[in-house]
């Protein structure tokens, strides 16, 4: 169950939601993530230029990369809403390109737009996603009342969403995105525009979400919430991939940089004087 | 007030303002291209319309017991230019053709359709010989040929005066249809216009807001990443966008029902006219294939806008297309037959009429339907198409038509040595867009001060000139953008099939399928032989056949087509290139032949790589009937019997199959 941190904003504790874990149903999966060779033109302009990486159940890997690396792009064609000009992308052993349906039913898709339906209440948003999903209207409910205990959606589920704040709403749009349980976490910059404690909350529940053995993909402009959340890093550039390990290893390979941002700006530099 | 400041802001606001293509479009668009094609093609129809009706001949019974009156009757209602035929009947005696049956019975002709009218004279004994003479026009006010009777009777004989300067005839005019049958036409007139426009209009606003509101909004992104086939989901849009549109018409139909029934009884002080309740409910018929059609299509174009703005600007010229044809077949009395039976829109009001007064039969009811049905289906496969398309989660200009950069690159001037543009699907429209603003308010009145002159202007300096200025623009040369290159024999052997055939093959269709009213045939007689004037055929010939040939072809088989070409498959850039040609031939009557013409030589134009083929079908094409048309030749034809014809069309059908053959065998290579 959540605590109340400063301000009355929800904070985790980190067991509460392994222990609710015994509820779901989404069995673990040792490579739920696996991107070969991935390549994506539009007309002349090449998006992203043969990627690989894997992400396992249970790791938090960060995109990060400037405006234009290829993040949103590789994250689309994860969540099967672009089709790859060339190599594979595997979600929870379903290839994306072949069967997007069924690699979508494996995994939840968030932005930072939230993708919420303003006339509808968060309850509303939650039984249409939930039977887009299959599933049963009585799955939904008991869902809905596990997911509100956990994400502390009490006071909100029953207002329409134009009427809640920036934080109220991505509350209810991480509730749509794990609604089904899937085994796999696609957040695309999820904390644009969110306050401090919003931020928090978010990072808490991702991090809460690893601990289930979820596989969660994240996407940040901001470098220093990567370190904090990740356990592996891909730094992209012009659409390929920079680098790859731990952020520790990251800062090392940039010669000891003090920070991930400091890293990347090495490794940018190294690259375009090469 | 701070004077630069304001001027700051003005500035600044006008700038940003006009680099909006919808804002373009909006000031532009509408009143340079829409309004016209709209006046257009409502002046076409209606004019045809109201040849038709000119010529048509109303049958008129005179039923009159002295014959020195009837005489004089029977002369002025026959009298030149009156559209009347005449049948008498006196004591007992019949004359002409088609006598009346006894007095009594007249009301009974008159609807049943044996006359348009009946004329009955009064006589009274004690009548003075100069009085008037009581007359009697029966007719039915509900039924427009009745109609047009009564008002010719009343012309031809309400204006005959006698040397006392008083009126021979005192005219009476007796409608026999009932009150019912009054509220059902006159329901009819403006029902089923209201109930197409409103349905229309009802589907407007949800189809924005859930296809490009979506978008907005975003909410698209995270719905499209739910494991729901797209066909799924758009047809619960259409489904949800058709149920507000039904919901608008049937309450229009109810509430105009009863604004009518109550209108005309606060008018007229008392009840006037009833409402035929079981016919008006029978046009609800029409609404549900009609809140199908209209949800769909809007659906579909909704679906390619990125915002609410853009979806407003996309749908308005659709809404204002669909409607011209609703309403021009809503004032003018068209019958439900040919090809009016699938033309969306039109097709539905005139069912509604039909069904208003009466007079639907089954076969034609369910080829509307099913036709309308089967249109909604298609744009439902369209928009379901979309959706599935990478293009809905573009966020740029750059990444749809191009257009924007276009306009900006036509106002500034490129900087020495930049590379030339390739042509895009935007400039091909814009380009279309100047030529036809260009034909509408200039080059059609050139044309009409003198023909020849004004033609050659607006063909050489007019439409060839603005391919020549758009290669400069383009920095391409213009060869590179006409597609000049020599092409391979057979290509130019299946040309001169396709040249000496296609004309044949369109001209029976276009007679069986669309025929034109006799007056658009003869202006284009006149236009090959103006009559009074001695114009030599090799004229004719260089001005009507071989100046369009080129010009025509530079315009739309160079620039435009191969900016379509980059944008869209073969097919679609060849229809795409035919409907604007057919649409810049300005006559509502050869936009089908003209059309597929159009599309026959963009095909011959992309399949063999050059545009002297496509040159060569078009001067043989035009030449033909000019050779035929100036020899009166072309005539001939109209006697023909349908068997005759259809062994014409066979062998041309031969023909033009074997020119299909050839062009593609003598394919080549046409810039991408």
């Amino acid at each position: 169950m959540p605590t109340r941190g400063v301000e009355g904003a929800p904070r985790f504790r980190s067991g509460s939601l392994v222990a609710t874990a015994t509820l779901l149903s989404s069995p673990p999966c040792m490579s739920a993530v696996t991107v070969e060779r991935l390549k994506k033109l539009f007309g002349q302009r090449t998006a992203v230029a043969g990627l690989s990486f894997s992400v396992s159940a249970g790791e938090i890997y960060g995109l990060l990369g400037p405006n234009g690396a290829g993040k949103t792009t590789t994250l689309r064609i994860l969540a099967g809403l672009l089709r790859p000009t060339e190599g594979v992308a595997e979600i929870a052993d379903v290839d994306v390109g072949r069967d997007p349906r069924e690699a979508q039913r494996r995994l939840g898709f968030m932005t930072g737009t939230t993708g919420l339906y303003g006339r509808l209440t968060g309850r509303e948003v939650l039984a249409y996603f939930g039977a887009l999903e299959g599933m049963s209207p009585r799955d939904v409910v008991a869902r809905t009342a596990e997911l509100a205990a956990v994400l502390d959606l009490g006071e909100i589920l029953d207002r329409r969403c134009e009427a809640l704040s920036s934080g109220q709403k991505q509350r209810i749009s991480v509730a749509r995105a794990v609604l089904h349980d899937p085994p796999v976490l696609i957040l695309d910059e999820p904390t644009v525009g969110l306050d401090v404690l919003a931020s928090r909350f978010l990072r808490e529940y991702i991090g809460a979400e690893r601990a289930r053995g979820k596989a969660v993909i994240f996407s940040t402009h901001y470098l220093a919430e990567a370190e904090l959340l990740c356990d592996r890093v891909g730094l992209l550039y012009e659409g390929k991939l920079l680098a790859e390990g731990r952020p520790p290893e990251l800062r090392a390979l940039a010669g000891d940089a003090t920070s991930l941002e400091e890293a990347f700006l090495r490794l940018v530099t190294h690259l375009v004087a090469a | 007030m701070n004077l630069p400041h304001v001027g700051v802001v003005f500035r600044k606001e006008l700038r940003e303002t006009l680099r909006d293509r919808r804002t373009l479009a909006v000031m532009f668009l509408f009143p340079l291209v829409v309004y016209p094609l709209v006046s257009l093609l409502m002046a076409e129809v209606m004019a045809g319309k109201q040849a038709t009706d000119d010529a048509r001949t109303s049958h008129v019974a005179l039923v009159d017991s002295d014959p020195t009156t009837r005489r004089a009757l029977h002369a002025h209602l026959t009298a030149k230019g009156g559209g009347i035929d005449v049948a008498t009947e006196g004591k007992g005696e019949a004359e002409g053709a088609h006598a009346p049956a006894a007095g009594g019975t007249a009301a009974a002709d008159v609807l049943a359709g044996t006359f348009d009218a009946v004329v009955e004279v009064t006589h009274t004994p004690a009548a003075a010989a100069a009085a008037p003479l009581a007359v009697r026009v029966i007719y039915d006010e509900t039924r427009p040929a009745s109609d047009q009777a009564n008002d010719r009777v009343n012309r031809a004989l309400g204006g005959v005066l006698p040397r006392g300067c008083f009126r021979t005839y005192a005219l009476t005019g007796v409608s026999l249809a009932t009150k019912s049958k009054i509220g059902g036409y006159v329901l009819s007139k403006i029902l089923p216009l209201i109930v197409v426009v409103m349905t229309m209009l009802g589907a407007f606003y949800p189809a924005i807001d859930i296809t490009a509101g979506e978008r907005e909004r975003g909410t698209l992104e995270t719905l499209l990443s739910s494991p729901v086939r797209r066909f799924d989901l758009m047809t619960g849009k259409v489904l949800a966008v058709g149920t507000l549109a039904l919901l608008t018409g049937v309450l229009n139909i109810v509430s105009m029902s009863l604004t009518v029934a109550e209108g005309a009884r606060l008018a007229a002080g008392s009840p006037i006219l009833a409402i035929p309740w079981p016919r008006a409910a029978a046009t609800l018929v029409i609404v549900v294939p009609a809140a199908f059609l209209f949800g769909s299509v809007m659906v579909a174009i909704g679906a390619m806008a990125r915002s609410f703005k853009e979806a407003q600007t996309l749908l308005m010229p659709v809404y204002l297309l669909c409607f011209t044809p609703s309403l021009v077949a809503g004032m003018a009395d068209f019958r439900l037959t040919g090809i009016a039976l699938i033309v969306p829109g039109t097709n539905l009001t005139l069912l509604a009429r039909d069904l208003m007064l009466g007079n639907a039969h089954v076969v034609p009811a369910i080829v509307v339907l099913a036709s309308t049905i089967g249109f909604g289906a298609l744009a439902l496969a369209f928009a379901a198409r979309l959706y599935d398309s990478e293009r809905l989660l573009a966020s740029t200009d750059a990444d749809l038509v191009g257009l924007g950069a276009w306009l900006r690159y036509l106002v500034g001037r490129a900087a020495p040595g930049r590379p030339a543009i390739a042509p895009t699907a935007g400039q091909a429209v814009s380009l279309f867009g100047v030529a036809f603003i260009l034909w509408f308010f200039a080059f059609t009145w050139l044309q009409r001060w003198r023909l020849i002159p004004g033609l050659m202007i607006s063909q050489w300096a007019g439409f060839l000139g603005l391919v020549w200025i758009y290669a400069r623009l383009a920095r391409r040369p213009l060869v590179d953008v006409l597609v000049v290159r020599r092409p391979r024999g057979w290509a130019i052997l299946g040309a001169g099939c396709l040249g000496l055939s296609g004309w044949i093959i369109l001209g029976i269709l276009a007679d069986r399928l669309m025929p034109p009213p006799r007056e658009v045939v003869e202006s284009i007689r006149n236009l090959i032989r103006p009559p009074g004037e001695s114009r030599s055929l090799a004229l004719s010939l260089f001005a009507l056949a071989v100046t369009p040939a080129i010009c025509e072809e530079a315009l739309f088989r160079g620039a435009i087509l191969q900016g379509l070409r980059r944008q869209f498959s073969l097919p679609v850039s060849c229809v795409l290139t035919g409907i604007l040609f057919g649409i810049m031939h300005g006559d509502v009557w050869r936009f089908i032949p003209t059309a597929l013409l159009g599309t026959l030589l963009s095909w011959v134009a992309l399949t063999s790589g050059s545009i002297v083929p496509s040159m060569l079908v078009h001067v043989l094409n035009n030449g033909v009937l000019i050779v035929l048309g100036y020899f009166g030749l072309d005539q001939a034809g109209e006697k023909l019997p349908l068997r005759a014809d259809m062994v014409i069309l066979a062998g041309a059908t031969m023909l033009l199959v074997a020119g299909l053959t050839m062009v593609r065998r003598g394919a080549g290579s046409l810039a991408r």
